[in-house]
């Protein structure tokens, strides 16, 4: 648990390819989504544009999921150029973060009482300290390289 | 590394944990050691609240009482903005921000108030202004109906005085309390001065919720909130009137929508000081009990009695006092317990029409055929009512609760919930449901007709042998009733709300009741005579008595000479039999 032995290259290059699509797959569906969010916001479509908590919440499930797949997709590429591929939990946490956050916000957007988010906004702190979890623990692979 | 990144994470978690506790607001003290310690200014409320404090904002309640600035001021301070009345010119401005209202004497005096306050938002905007550090309630109101300015002489039952100032009030002992949201007037007996503060200004959260501090502290921890949304755990801290029972429900409009006296009386002291110690759940009557037609005060001037307020039988006669009506009615007193009405059977004050504030199912028969479900079917109903089904008399509350409640220039619907009967009229003198709309009817051919239709209930009623009662009610209750009988008969005689008089039969009357020497009771003429004939303008009722001769003349040039001479003959047999008692409106 405390030091993770190096993955073999064919390993290595697998969860550099996971992230790779899981990031770029990321982009596309919470990009899609905000031009989504654009349609609403556009034809003034009551659902959305009554319900503050709902935009709120929507806004921030596109612009989490999007900027969590670009990080994705970051990690994916320095991950060719780390000298110490970073342990299973640690790809593990950014990946899930990443996923369970922007659905999350989503999701508590969607189905919500007055003035809260739904309950489904409990996936997102849990979800936020994986991918923070996972962010420090790129970062320091990165600074042991350097 | 796995080790370090969660230590990393643990100690962004800790910093971040700490900024959001350190912003955590502090509601613990609020306002401790006053009489509105824990309330909170519903601004605290819009953010877990938002559609409440929405539909909330709409209201008039929300408006009740507001600074007076650009944005809140309703009245004309700028075009139509000179009032005269008994020789006393009256000239409204607004300067910047400011707003002002003076006053030119016929000597040549003058004097100038400052609005710091307004009061009411829906039928009339009344003016507060500041005199020696004291909230005095100025003469002058504007009629946001009419749009027009007016002396508020002219919207109580006094006759017609020379008193300019003859409803000048303090608003730190009277409006205060009920117009905002837990008032503390301060009043020091020694110095005889007001230092009052409220907890909000208007009818906000805290009036019918009650302290929201506590409520607040623990609704800041989201893992409450949720508890609280998925019903794992009650909230206890905030009063929610629709779960209270229905007494204590009640108890929390009837604080205000019926007028009490303090319990035990030298309670007075208290509420006149420290404050008004009632909050919104409690058991009003620990602290009030409300004012009835037997409560006599003892005052300097000897004993005070509150009879005129109500009619013979109790009921209650202007608005303000719903909640006495309510517990007259058997819908209450003879309710199953936790279905007994009170205010949210029918009314809504986050939803509905903000008239009323009635949602608009339950301006249908819905609210009474909850518990009267053999009325449902629509033969069943005109079996009931003896009426026509698409007639006014189908809705229970036409003749159930019949328009004889006057408030603030307007006619109202009663609280007290009763079965209509014309023998009423003759005894106590209490207008009956079935002359509201059959004005040109007399009381005994109502008698005869509840006979006929309801046989069992009315098998003892027996016809007047008084004259008076066999002449059409409407101009005999117009002439012959006091000064707020004769307001409810012009105002009926106009039509409107199922009564549809005969234009050509109600026009003299209504051009003779004008003559009254009561501004209120002219004041629903004009408004009738409007109706009666739009194509001449509406008369002034605050006009000077010549003025008001001239304006009519227009208006006896389309009706018939002998018409008029008949009306008059007739008022004149009539008035003879008027008793006029003046009322007091106020606490």
């Amino acid at each position: 648990m405390t030091k993770s032995k190096p993955d073999s290259e064919s390993t290595e290059r697998r969860w550099i390819n996971h992230m790779m699509i899981q990031g770029w797959a990321a982009v596309a569906f919470w990009m899609t989504f905000g031009l989504l969010l654009e349609g609403l916001l556009g034809y003034k479509i009551p659902a959305y544009l009554d319900d503050a908590e709902r935009r709120e919440m929507m806004r921030l499930a596109h612009t989490h999921g999007t900027l969590l797949g670009i990080v994705l997709v970051a990690a994916a590429l320095c991950g060719e150029r780390l000298a110490v591929a970073p342990a299973r939990a640690i790809r593990f946490a950014l990946r899930l973060g990443s996923l369970l956050m922007p659905v999350g916000f989503l999701l508590a957007g969607i189905w919500h009482p007055e003035g809260d988010p739904g309950a489904a906004i409990w996936l997102v702190p849990p979800s936020a300290l994986l991918a923070i979890f996972g962010v420090i623990g790129l970062a320091l692979c990165a600074r042991k390289k350097g | 590394m796995v080790l370090k990144s969660l230590g990393l994470t643990i100690i962004a978690l800790f910093i971040v944990g700490l900024i959001v506790l350190a912003m955590t607001p502090d509601y613990s003290r609020v306002r401790e050691g006053h009489a509105d310690a824990g309330y909170l200014d519903s601004a605290k409320c819009i953010s877990c609240h938002t559609d409440h404090h929405r539909s909330w904002a709409r209201t008039f309640h929300s408006r009740m009482t507001q600074d007076a600035r650009p944005e809140t001021v309703q009245g004309d301070f700028e075009n139509d903005n000179v009032f005269e009345y008994l020789g006393i010119k009256a000239r409204m401005e607004k300067r910047g921000a400011t707003f002002t209202m003076s006053l030119t004497f016929p000597d040549g005096r003058t004097e100038s108030h400052t609005i710091e306050r307004t009061v009411g938002s829906r039928r009339i905007e009344q003016y507060v202004t500041r005199q020696n550090d004291q909230h005095i309630r100025l003469p002058l109101a504007y009629d946001l109906v009419n749009r027009r300015w007016m002396s508020l002489n002219g919207s109580f039952f006094h006759p017609d005085s020379d008193n300019y100032f003859q409803h000048r009030a303090q608003w730190d002992a009277n409006c205060v309390f009920c117009h905002n949201v837990k008032a503390q007037p301060n009043f020091n007996p020694r110095s005889g001065q007001f230092k009052t503060e409220v907890a909000e200004l208007g009818i906000a959260c805290g009036a019918c919720h009650g302290q929201s501090a506590a409520h607040a502290e623990e609704a800041a921890s989201p893992l409450v909130r949720t508890l609280w949304r998925t019903g794992t755990s009650a909230e206890k801290s905030i009063i929610n009137p629709s779960k209270l029972t229905p007494e204590r429900s009640l108890m929390v409009c009837g604080h205000c929508h019926g007028q009490r006296v303090p319990q035990p009386l030298d309670r007075i002291q208290e509420i006149l000081g420290r404050g008004d110690p009632y909050n919104a759940g409690e058991d009003l009557s620990a602290f009030y009990t409300p004012v009835s037609h037997e409560t006599v005060l003892q005052s300097k001037n000897g004993p005070y009695s509150f009879a005129n307020r109500f009619w013979a039988n109790g009921s209650p006669r202007l608005t303000a006092y719903e909640y006495q009506g309510v517990l007259r009615s058997a819908c209450f007193t003879k309710g199953e317990r936790e279905r007994r009405i009170n205010c949210l059977t029918c009314h809504s004050m986050h939803e509905g029409d903000i008239r009323g504030q009635i949602r608009e199912e339950n301006r249908t028969n819905k609210p009474c055929l909850e518990c009267h479900q053999q009325y449902e079917t629509p033969a069943a109903l005109t079996k009931h009512t003896g009426h026509i089904l698409d007639s006014p008399a189908s809705n229970c509350y036409t003749c159930h609760m019949p328009r004889v409640v006057y408030g603030i220039m307007s006619v109202h619907r009663t609280h007290d919930i009763t079965i209509p009967d014309p023998q009423l009229t003759i005894s106590q003198s209490v207008p009956n449901a079935c002359n509201q709309c059959h004005l040109e009817k007399s009381v005994n051919w109502s008698i005869a007709a509840v006979k006929r239709l309801w046989p069992d209930r009315f098998a003892s009623a027996q016809p007047s042998a008084d004259e008076q009662f066999n002449l059409p009610e409407g101009p005999r209750a117009l002439f012959a009733g006091d000064a707020l009988i004769r307001a409810l008969a012009a105002e009926a005689l106009g039509g409107g709300e199922g009564m549809n008089p005969d234009k050509e039969w109600a026009r003299p009357f209504l051009i003779e009741a004008f003559a009254d020497n009561y501004p209120i009771v002219r004041f629903f003429a004009a408004n009738s005579l409007a109706r009666n004939y739009e194509r001449i303008p509406k008369p002034d009722y605050l006009a000077t008595a010549e003025a008001r001769q001239r304006m009519l003349a227009q208006w006896r040039e389309v009706t018939a000479p002998d018409l008029l001479k008949q009306t008059t003959v007739f008022a004149e047999m009539l008035r003879r039999r008027r008793k006029d008692v003046d009322i007091e409106v106020g606490e």
